[in-house]
C-alpha cells in the first residue's frame, strides 16, 4: 500500500507502471459475495434500466452463451450471429426499462428479443410469402373428443398438449420455433405441399391452445 | 370459418396469426403488421404474450454456445462510444486521456512481441471484411489482452488493453486510493478501454492533485466484494 500513496505528483498520464501480477491491493475487508448468484437476472435487468453498465456486463456474461446460441441455430452463420448478438444487447439495454416481471421470466424475454431478432434477419434475407391478409382456413378446429378428455397432470402442460398433436405436427411446430424456419423450408423437410403444411401448423397451434387452456 | 370471419374481430383467426408471430413463420411485411397491432390492441397483445409463455418452454433446446470474447467490447463501442468522445463532460480528460492508454499500451508492448512469438495460430483472428479487423492478442499467464482495431479508410491501428484471463473473462476497475490508504472504487473500465466515468458526487471531494488512481484485475463486472480482490497492475497520481 506505501507504494500506492506516496506516488509522486506528476500526471497520471505520464506515470503509469507497471506492477508485479503478484501485488494485492491490502484494504477494508467487505463481505464476499458472489454476484451471480446472489443477484436474479431479473434484478440485472431492473438495474441495465437505470443505465447501469456493470448491471449490464455481468446481464451479458450470464445470459450471451444462451443468447448467441439462439442467434447461431436461427440464422447458421456465425459472422450473422456475432452482428446480430449485438444488436440484441444494444436493443435489451435501449429496452430494459419494458421488462414487466409477471408475465414472462427473465430469461424468456431475453430469449424472446434474441428470436425476434434473429427471425427477422432470415426473413429479410430469405422472404416468404405474406399470408395474414388472406383466407385462413381453420376448419376442423372444434376440441375433438380426446381433447375433452382430462389430461393427466405429470409434466409440463405445454409437453402433455405437443403429445396429443401426433409426431410429425409437434416436430414442426418445435423446429419452427426453434430452428426459425418457414412455412416453405417446413413443407420441404417433411414433403408436403406449402398449403397443407401451413394447414397442419394453424390446426396444430388451435389445438394446443384449447389443450392448453385445459 | 375460412370466409365468414369478420376482419379483426375473428379470435380464433387471431389467435392462429398470435401463433404463428411467436414460432416464426410470418413474412417480413406480417411480422411489422403484427408488431403494429401489439402496440394498439390490448387483447391481440395478450395472445402474443400468451404464446410467448407457452413456447419458451422449448428454448431448453438452445444449448449455451460462449460468443467471441470481441462481441461484448463491440456491444459497449456501440452502445457508449459517443459518450466517450465528448472530452467537454470531462475536462481533464482523465478517462479519456490517450497518454493513459498510450502509457498502458507502451508499458505492455514489450509483452506483445512474445505473446505473438508463442502465440498459436489463432493468436491473430481478424474478422469479416465489413467489420472493422480486430485482432485478440493474448499471451499465457498475462493479465491483459491487448485488442487492435484497424480502420482500413484512416489506417489507423487502435490497440487498447482489455482485462483477461485464462478461463473467465476479467475487468479492469479503477480505484481512488485516499490518503489514509483506503481504496474506493471509481467503477469498472469499459471492456474496450474507452469510455468516460462519473465520479459519484460523495467522492468528488478526494479527487484533488496528488490523489492517486489505480487499477486492478478482476473478475468481469468488477470486484465481487467492493474491495479491490485482483491483482494492482497500474498506479498513478493526478496532477494538473
Amino acid at each position: 500500500m506505501s507504494d500506492l500513496s506516496t506516488a509522486d505528483s506528476r500526471p497520471f498520464a505520464a506515470k503509469t507502471t507497471r506492477q508485479g501480477a503478484g501485488l494485492h491491493m491490502t484494504m477494508q475487508t467487505g463481505r464476499v459475495r458472489s454476484m451471480t448468484d446472489a443477484e436474479t437476472i431479473s434484478d440485472l435487468i431492473g438495474r441495465v434500466a437505470l443505465k447501469d453498465r456493470k448491471a449490464f456486463s455481468t446481464l451479458y456474461q450470464t445470459t450471451s452463451p444462451k443468447l448467441f446460441a439462439i442467434c447461431m441455430r436461427i440464422l447458421r452463420d456465425r459472422n450473422e450471429a456475432e452482428e446480430a448478438l449485438q444488436e440484441v444487447y444494444v436493443k435489451i439495454w435501449q429496452r430494459a426499462d419494458r421488462f414487466a416481471t409477471g408475465s414472462a421470466t427473465p430469461i424468456a424475454w431475453l430469449a424472446a428479443i434474441a428470436r425476434n431478432h434473429a427471425i427477422d434477419v432470415i426473413r429479410a434475407r430469405k422472404p416468404v410469402g405474406d399470408t395474414i391478409d388472406e383466407a385462413y382456413d381453420l376448419a376442423d378446429s372444434a376440441p375433438t373428443p380426446e381433447m375433452q378428455v382430462e389430461l393427466r397432470a405429470e409434466g409440463r402442460r405445454i409437453d402433455t398438449c405437443m403429445e396429443r398433436l401426433g409426431e410429425d405436427r409437434a416436430t414442426a411446430v418445435r423446429r419452427a420455433y426453434v430452428e426459425g424456419l418457414s412455412y416453405q423450408e417446413l413443407a420441404d423437410l417433411f414433403s408436403v405441399p406449402l398449403n397443407t403444411m401451413r394447414t397442419w401448423l394453424r390446426r396444430s397451434l388451435l389445438k394446443l391452445r384449447e389443450c392448453m387452456e385445459q | 370459418m375460412t370466409s365468414k370471419g369478420t376482419k379483426g374481430g375473428d379470435s380464433t383467426r387471431d389467435e392462429v396469426i398470435a401463433g404463428e408471430y411467436v414460432l416464426g413463420v410470418l413474412s417480413a411485411e406480417d411480422r411489422r403488421k403484427v408488431e403494429s397491432r401489439l402496440a394498439t390492441d390490448r387483447a391481440f397483445a395478450a395472445m402474443v404474450d400468451r404464446w410467448q409463455s407457452n413456447l419458451s418452454s422449448f428454448d431448453e433446446a438452445y444449448e449455451p454456445i460462449a460468443p467471441p470474447k470481441s462481441t461484448y467490447a463491440a456491444i459497449e463501442k456501440r452502445l457508449f462510444a459517443e459518450t466517450a468522445l465528448t472530452p467537454a463532460r470531462q475536462p481533464r480528460g482523465l478517462w479519456n486521456s490517450i497518454g493513459f492508454w498510450r502509457g498502458f499500451s507502451l508499458a505492455s508492448v514489450a509483452g506483445i512481441a512474445g505473446l505473438l512469438a508463442f502465440g498459436n495460430g489463432n493468436v491473430m483472428t481478424p474478422r469479416g471484411t465489413r467489420a472493422p479487423l480486430v485482432a485478440e492478442m493474448k499471451g499465457k499467464d498475462a493479465p491483459i489482452d491487448l485488442v487492435a482495431h484497424y480502420d482500413a479508410t484512416s489506417g489507423t491501428l487502435d490497440v487498447t488493453p482489455v482485462a483477461a484471463g485464462a478461463d473467465d473473462q476479467k475487468s479492469l476497475e479503477l480505484w481512488l486510493v485516499k490518503p489514509d490508504g483506503k481504496t474506493v472504487s471509481l467503477g469498472v473500465l469499459p471492456q474496450t478501454g474507452e469510455g468516460s466515468l462519473t465520479v459519484s458526487p460523495d467522492l468528488r471531494g478526494g479527487m484533488t492533485n496528488g490523489a492517486t488512481l489505480a487499477v486492478s484485475v478482476e473478475p468481469f463486472g468488477g470486484s465481487p466484494t467492493g474491495v479491490a480482490t485482483g491483482p494492482v497492475i497500474l498506479v498513478g497520481a493526478m496532477a494538473q
